[in-house]
């Protein structure tokens, strides 16, 4: 008897883990690795024939050095536009989020799958197709400049603001979702309560919805800033040369230059600062045991 | 002429350049750092050997069975594979998956370095790559005997530095690199390069991110030449860019994607290929094309066998036959590129007279003469111009 008990105790111990594995083995080959990897090669310099380099390991963190000084201006940047699209995004899905959880009724799965649908269509293509209604000699350029509201560059394509605009529109759905999955968890007979306390509005707003909307607020801001951040579609089509992102550099010096030490060097400066930034901002929000 | 616009498949996937932000070259960035740096490590036995294999005896009978092509998308002409099949009984497993030459390179250069199929027989990488390939000892050699079209090659590209004697590339088609541009939107001819940085045009104007395709025309502009380039000369060109791009002249560095700025109104002046033009012009008869009066470059795509190859006969077969003036008239049709035979005019005139009169198509001597074709760099060389033009383009 008591074997048998042990045994089903053993196993079950076991199971957890065993569930888990597969995630384990997955992360250890495609980020494990490649983590340990990326970190070498920022670390190494390169030798032989620029064709078929040799990566020497050699903690030659001059690659760190040159990431930072020739791409600081690329990487401020970068967190600009990132964090004013995320703030952007907040301002438009908040509502939204709101009034889909709140006031939709019956049509509340119509709306949510309207705010899917755009993304079956793939991320290159609906970025592209913002070239078409931006364009110089496009309606919406006619109609801003009529009213006096172009950007100073007398367009409105190839612009930081178009970037902005761009990351905004394709990381959107990342605040939305999150954002109505929290609001629509609020007990309504909160929001009720609060009102027979005499809570107006805001003071509803400000002490019972946003709070525990928060989660959302975070999980939202997390899933759009990150990918923001490390974005280069947008800047490479929406933007100038003058709106070139950390991406489009990593991206030249992976493809172009060849310069894998620096490349890695440059993936490891954004990783870390973006690191840095989560946890200031989850630190600052209080949420820890949120996420 | 065919049917299909090319232009509509063009925009996503471009001969010149596959779109930057391409699935691939996403997958590049996230597989990159672990692939690159797996690639890299045990690949040192082969770098530096220049020593040409020779080709496998030939024992003079006709080729037989299967000939794998890798060539660039709308490099062909419909109907042709059909045509070599019919000639020759030969059967062809024809791919368009050749999309760039650092990309192809970056994918196929470790199972080359070990001597491993690639999945092609003949492979079609610009002048620069063929000649990379040459001098790593990956190609074989051209038999002349099998070749017996190769007279008609121009004899310009016949004596060419990048391949004397044409021994181990076949040019397939070249094109002009020089300004394309919108008449409606200029108000007047565009001829120098001094017109590009014209205030007019301010945030209007667009440059190649390629290093060879940008910087060419810009060092021709400031006396020096593509053929025998140095830091230097290449640096003076990059200061010209740099100066403009901080003054808000240049609006974006482009691939082959100038076409759809410069067709929607968005960029009035784009560095641009002849052949991309031939096609916007049916669309926007406005749009013109122009070899800068201080000259413009000129590219060369050439068909070459790897090493590698699993049919050796097959593949000269088929250069061969591309190489018959009639054949090759097709594919200059289709594809409206500048030919690499001589004395094409009589067949271009059979499929359509215009083709012989255009003289994007069949550019006039003076053109010609205006043309020039980088010098084969070396290995230090293509890094440093990389890099110091990647310090303007990607920054």
């Amino acid at each position: 008897m008591a074997g048998v008990a042990g045994s089903t105790r053993q196993r079950s111990r076991i199971a957890p883990y065993l569930m888990i594995l597969p995630a384990m083995a997955y992360l250890g080959v495609f980020y494990v690795v490649p983590f340990f990897s990326l970190l070498r090669t920022s670390l190494s310099e390169m030798v032989g024939s620029i064709y078929l380099p040799t990566l020497s390991f050699s903690w030659n963190f001059g690659n760190y050095a040159r990431a930072l000084g020739d791409y600081r201006e690329q990487i401020l940047r970068s967190f600009g536009y990132a964090l004013t699209a995320t703030v952007l995004c907040l301002l438009l899905a908040f509502p939204l989020a709101y009034v889909i959880a709140f006031k939709a009724g019956r049509f509340k799965n119509l709306l949510l799958g309207l705010v899917i649908l755009p993304f079956f269509v793939t991320f290159l293509i609906r970025t592209i197709a913002w070239k078409t209604i931006l364009a110089d000699d496009g309606w919406v350029v006619d109609a801003l400049g009529t009213v006096g509201l172009l950007p100073s560059e007398g367009r409105l394509l190839s612009t930081s603001w178009a970037v902005i605009g761009g990351l905004t529109y394709n990381w959107i759905i990342f605040m939305i979702l999150p954002l109505y999955v929290s609001l629509e968890k609020i007990d309504s007979r909160l929001l009720e309560a609060s009102r027979d306390l005499y809570a107006g509005n805001r003071r509803m707003f400000g002490k019972v919805i946003l709070p525990l909307a928060l989660p959302g607020v975070l999980a939202g801001s997390l899933l759009v800033f990150i990918p923001s951040v490390g974005d280069f579609i947008n800047a490479d089509y929406l933007g100038s040369t003058e709106t070139t992102m950390i991406g489009n550099v990593i991206q030249t010096q992976f493809l172009v230059v060849k310069d894998y030490p620096v490349a890695a060097a440059l993936s490891f400066v954004l990783m870390a600062l973006i690191l840095a930034g989560v946890l200031l901002y989850t630190r600052a929000l209080g949420t820890e045991d949120l996420v | 002429m065919a049917d299909v616009d090319p232009r509509a498949i063009a925009r996503l996937t471009s001969r010149r350049r596959f779109i930057g932000g391409g699935a691939a070259t996403a997958a590049a960035l996230i597989l990159g750092p672990s692939v690159l740096a797996s690639c890299s490590s045990d690949t040192t036995s082969t770098s530096g050997q220049s020593a040409a294999p020779s080709a496998p005896a030939d024992d003079g009978a006709a080729a037989t069975g299967t000939l794998r092509v890798s060539n660039w998308p709308l490099y062909m002409a419909d109907g042709f594979v059909a045509a070599f099949q019919t000639a020759t009984g030969l059967t062809v497993d024809y791919k368009e998956d050749f999309n760039d030459n650092e990309e192809w390179f970056a994918k196929n250069k470790e199972p080359l370095s070990r001597k491993q199929d690639i999945g092609a027989d003949l492979v079609v990488p610009t002048q620069f790559m063929a000649a990379r390939l040459a001098g790593l000892g990956w190609l074989n050699p051209i038999s002349e005997a099998r070749w017996t079209n190769r007279g008609n090659l121009r004899t310009d590209l016949m004596d060419n530095k990048a391949d004397p004697g044409r021994k181990f590339s076949a040019p397939y088609l070249s094109g002009m690199v020089g300004l394309a541009y919108n008449k409606a939107a200029t108000g007047r001819d565009i001829t120098t390069i001094d017109d590009l940085w014209d205030p007019a045009f301010k945030g209007k104007i667009s440059l190649f991110s390629d290093m060879q395709d940008g910087l060419g025309m810009l060092m021709m502009s400031q006396g020096a030449s593509p053929e025998d380039p140095s830091l230097e000369s290449v640096q003076k060109a990059i200061d010209l860019v740099r100066e403009n791009k901080d003054k808000g002249q240049i609006r974006r560095f482009t691939g082959n994607d100038y076409a759809d700025d410069l067709a929607a109104g968005n960029i009035v002046v784009a560095q641009a290929y002849s052949g991309d033009v031939v096609q916007l012009q049916k669309d926007n008869p406005d749009l013109d094309f122009v070899v800068p009066e201080s000259g413009g470059t000129t590219f060369l795509d050439t068909m070459v066998i790897p090493y590698t190859t699993q049919n050796q006969k097959a593949a000269e077969e088929w250069i061969n036959f591309i190489y018959d003036r009639a054949n090759y008239a097709k594919l200059v049709a289709f594809t409206r590129y500048v030919p690499v035979l001589s004395d094409m005019t009589a067949e271009l005139n059979k499929i359509d007279p215009e083709l012989a009169n255009n003289p994007l198509i069949n550019p006039p001597a003076e053109t010609l003469a205006k043309l020039k074709a980088w010098a084969p760099l070396t290995d230090e060389q293509t890094s440093e111009f990389n890099k110091a033009y990647a310090a303007v383009t990607g920054g």
